[in-house]
């Protein structure tokens, strides 16, 4: 049942994107275009994330002051390295979908150090190895097949994402190798935690910097927005080896008029500092 | 003849050398320029002589003679600058400064010894893109991705922008004033103020 829903919407992802054989180019192309704000569902986009927001309010930003402030900063670097070791064999799938055999190998030899010598995946000697982590998910690879992102998608509970990344989620969570250890009970149990200290994790890392950015945004919701579409699609040109530079340089287009518009250069600005 | 074949073949050794120089030519300067502003930056923020106040002092003196403020003030505002007036003009640098500057103030006391490594540079039309991982120190292997875009005019290397993990801050930035310019009737006077009430929170 689940598994037809996935397939449902990669066909649908297929059908819309209309996938024909597309050059590298013309997907840093669309990467680029896709830099301009496609968000047609805003209104209501904006609603789920004030709902996001109140949910993240009262439950996930307590439980996450809770996580930092029982848990010593050792204790969470060995959950987050295990967390990021369990993530190596869907890595690896991903890698090979898209055709870096190099890469899976790498991520398949991470995952079996980490796992053996780094006793669970609690430490990353595989690092020391010169074996560097690189994360791969389903939607990264719909990006490097060349499929649209589509427009910004703001989930409840699970916050900003695109139809092409939904579909991913979808698909990692029912294809990653991960998740079928132990009986279906286990599984789910298994499921839950990871998701749930996956979550906390992140969140716990992350206190200040969404405070702050809550506090002091002009528009909160545009910079999340910004934040998520520049992550995604420099992780896509990353995958296609497309310098992160070159990526971003349309945006710079205009720079050359404000460089010219030399005709008002500004006062001369008092600083005040805070006390 | 043979001479001939020599001259070719010395013409292609050049031709070849010199494509190769081109491909991994490094830009030395600006390279240099990044590491040099890490280092005054780290040494201020590990200064533990220095109270906050100071810090900030300093490390506000140090950001602003290494970054183009104008143009990224500018920048930031996009279309809308080109259509201000004088006043508006002057009410939104100063505004985007103290923003601008309010953004990190109160954050220099959370610096634990991150380093900047310095990995690689590449030209990107008229910017130079140097690129950096912040690294932790010990047996931590979790390292950040940090890009700085540079622009050299007269002779002056400054910073434009900065990209983390691949998000550029003042695109973030500009897509940010420009969604709250469009949700409030394009009215630069009411952008203005958002910065104002901001600032004076902090």
């Amino acid at each position: 049942m689940k598994s037809k829903l996935v397939l449902f919407f990669v066909i649908i992802t297929f059908v819309v994107s209309g996938c024909a054989s597309v050059t590298k180019d013309q997907i840093v192309a669309e990467n680029i275009a896709t830099q301009k704000v496609s968000d047609p569902i805003e209104p209501i986009n904006r609603v789920v994330f004030s709902f996001n927001n109140v949910f993240d309010k009262y439950a996930v930003r307590p439980v996450s002051i809770l996580y930092r402030g029982i848990l010593p900063e050792f204790v969470r670097n060995r959950i987050a390295y295990s967390l990021n070791n369990l993530s190596m064999p869907i890595t690896t799938i991903n890698n090979i979908l898209q055709f870096e055999f190099g890469k899976a190998g790498i991520s398949t030899a991470r995952f079996v150090i980490n796992s053996t010598i780094g006793i669970l995946g609690f430490f990353d000697p595989a690092s020391y190895f010169g074996l560097e982590a690189d994360y791969e998910d389903f939607g990264q690879t719909l990006g490097v097949w060349g499929i649209p992102t589509g427009p910004y998608l703001i989930l409840p509970f699970l916050g900003p994402s695109s139809p092409r990344d939904f579909t991913g989620l979808l698909s990692t969570s029912l294809l990653d190798p991960t998740y079928q250890v132990g009986n279906s009970a286990n599984r789910d149990l298994f499921r839950s935690y990871r998701m749930g200290v996956g979550v906390i994790n992140f969140r716990s890392e992350n206190i200040e910097i969404f405070d702050d950015l809550q506090n002091n945004s002009v528009d909160y919701y545009a910079a999340v927005r910004s934040f998520y579409n520049q992550s995604r699609n420099s992780q896509v040109s990353d995958n296609l080896e497309v310098s992160p530079s070159i990526n971003q340089d349309s945006l710079f287009n205009d720079f050359e008029e404000f460089e010219l518009d030399d005709t008002y250069i500004g006062p001369d600005v008092s600083i005040s500092y805070p006390e | 003849m043979k001479i001939m074949q020599f001259k070719k073949i010395i013409t292609l050794i050049i031709f070849f050398s010199s494509l190769n120089t081109l491909a991994f030519a490094s830009f030395e300067s600006e390279e240099n320029f990044v590491s040099d502003f890490a280092a005054s930056a780290i040494s201020i923020l590990s200064d533990e002589g220095l109270n906050n106040n100071d810090k900030n002092i300093q490390f506000t003196d140090l950001v602003m003679s290494s970054i183009d403020m104008n143009l990224i003030s500018k920048f930031v505002l996009s279309r809308y600058w080109k259509t201000a007036s004088d006043q508006q003009k002057i009410s939104y640098l100063n505004a985007f400064e103290e923003y601008f500057i309010s953004s990190y103030a109160n954050k220099l006391d959370q610096y634990s010894g991150e380093k900047i490594v310095i990995v690689s540079s590449e030209a990107a039309k008229k910017f130079v893109i140097v690129k950096s991982n912040i690294v932790r120190d010990g047996a931590d292997t979790l390292k950040i991705e940090l890009n700085w875009r540079l622009l050299t005019r007269d002779g002056q290397t400054k910073i434009i922008d900065l990209s983390i993990e691949g998000i550029s801050l003042i695109v973030a930035q500009r897509e940010e004033f420009q969604s709250f310019l469009s949700n409030n009737n394009e009215s630069l006077d009411a952008l203005i103020n958002r910065l104002k009430i901001i600032n004076a929170k902090d």
